[in-house]
């Protein structure tokens, strides 16, 4: 396979990825939140339960533990655009690809040392 | 196993950004001595299908998920454990800019677990892996797993030092988990791997001969 054609076929499946993604990604707390519910009494360890009330008093007590409060309010929080549901979630994620291609690219040329 | 802001203390955060920007500033200069004309494009699509590949949570048991890392992945592809850094540190930068994916105080820990000891386990377990079946997949494999079962035992361990996770059942449910989510891991991370060999077998670095310094 060609250089071109290798790199247009990366291009392509990372593209693909991010568009299928929000449709088959699971909702369920990722490995960290998952402990975190745990250990804070919203979920057995070894359960698949999940306490929706206790899993928020958790999230505010364990801000009390830390006094770290800061919050940043992102522009597409959780990969969401506003009120477009999964098409919105597959558009935030393609852009986003798009840009760590975009910002790759740029950082590896600009710090890169002239031949 | 992004941490999010409110699980570790401002002061605590500000150390680990610190440590995190000395492994910024040498995965630059790994960029700059390493970075030829044909693995710039290489390092983009990488960086971008990693972060793709991120978004993709697949279900574990107990009402859990996991989603691919990618630092072992970069470190064995680009044949450094710095390739890691920069690219997972861009990733993050991203995710936690645009996407609150992963707090701002706290994305210089990320950074330090997922590209630094994500990246260097990932690398050394490649290496190490490499002789015990003379062939690159299952060491792959390994490396994948090992990467990200260490940086979750790391994340326990940080999160002791927070007061957010008692150290004993923190290491247990992390190591639960992500002792599963690493068969996620070393599963993508060899068929990644696979993948790129079969396209271009001159890409890839022999892992005995795979350099080390940034």
């Amino acid at each position: 396979m060609n250089r071109r054609t290798f790199i247009f076929a990366g291009l392509a499946m990372a593209l693909v990825i991010a568009a299928v993604a929000p449709f088959v990604a699971s909702s369920n707390p990722d490995g960290l939140e998952g402990a975190f519910y745990g250990i804070f009494g919203a979920k057995e360890i070894q359960g698949s339960e999940l306490d929706e009330n206790r899993a928020a008093a958790a999230e505010e007590e364990v801000t009390g533990i830390t006094g770290n409060t800061f919050s940043l309010d992102s522009p597409f929080p959780d990969y969401s655009i506003g009120g477009l549901a999964k098409f919105g979630e597959a558009a935030a994620v393609i852009i986003g690809t798009i840009l760590v291609l975009a910002i790759a690219y740029g950082l590896t040329r600009i710090v890169r040392r002239p031949e | 196993m992004h941490i999010p802001d409110a699980f570790i203390p401002l002061p605590q955060a500000a150390v680990y950004w610190g440590i995190a920007l000395i492994f910024i500033a040498l995965s630059l200069r790994w960029a700059r001595k390493e970075m030829t004309e044909d693995k710039i494009p290489l390092v983009a699509v990488l960086a971008a299908g990693i972060f793709a590949i991120q978004a993709v949570n697949i279900p574990i048991p107990w009402g859990t998920s996991g989603h691919m890392m990618g630092a072992a992945l970069a470190a064995i592809v680009l044949g450094s454990p710095f390739a890691a850094v920069f690219i997972l540190t861009l990733v993050l930068i991203v995710q936690g800019v645009l996407f609150g994916d992963g707090g701002l105080t706290t994305m210089g820990v990320n950074i330090l677990n997922m590209g630094v000891i994500g990246g260097f386990v990932g690398f050394y377990g490649y290496k190490a892996a490499y002789p015990l079946f003379r062939n690159i997949y299952p060491a792959a494999f390994i490396a994948g797993w090992l990467s990200l079962f260490v940086v979750a035992l790391v994340t326990a361990v940080e999160m002791a030092l927070a007061g957010t996770f008692p150290l004993e059942l923190g290491l247990l449910s992390m190591g639960l988990y992500h002792g599963v989510i690493g068969i996620i891991e070393g599963s993508i991370t060899a068929a990644a791997v696979y993948l790129i060999h079969t396209a271009r077998p001159d890409i890839m670095i022999e892992p005995s001969k795979v350099a080390v310094a940034p």
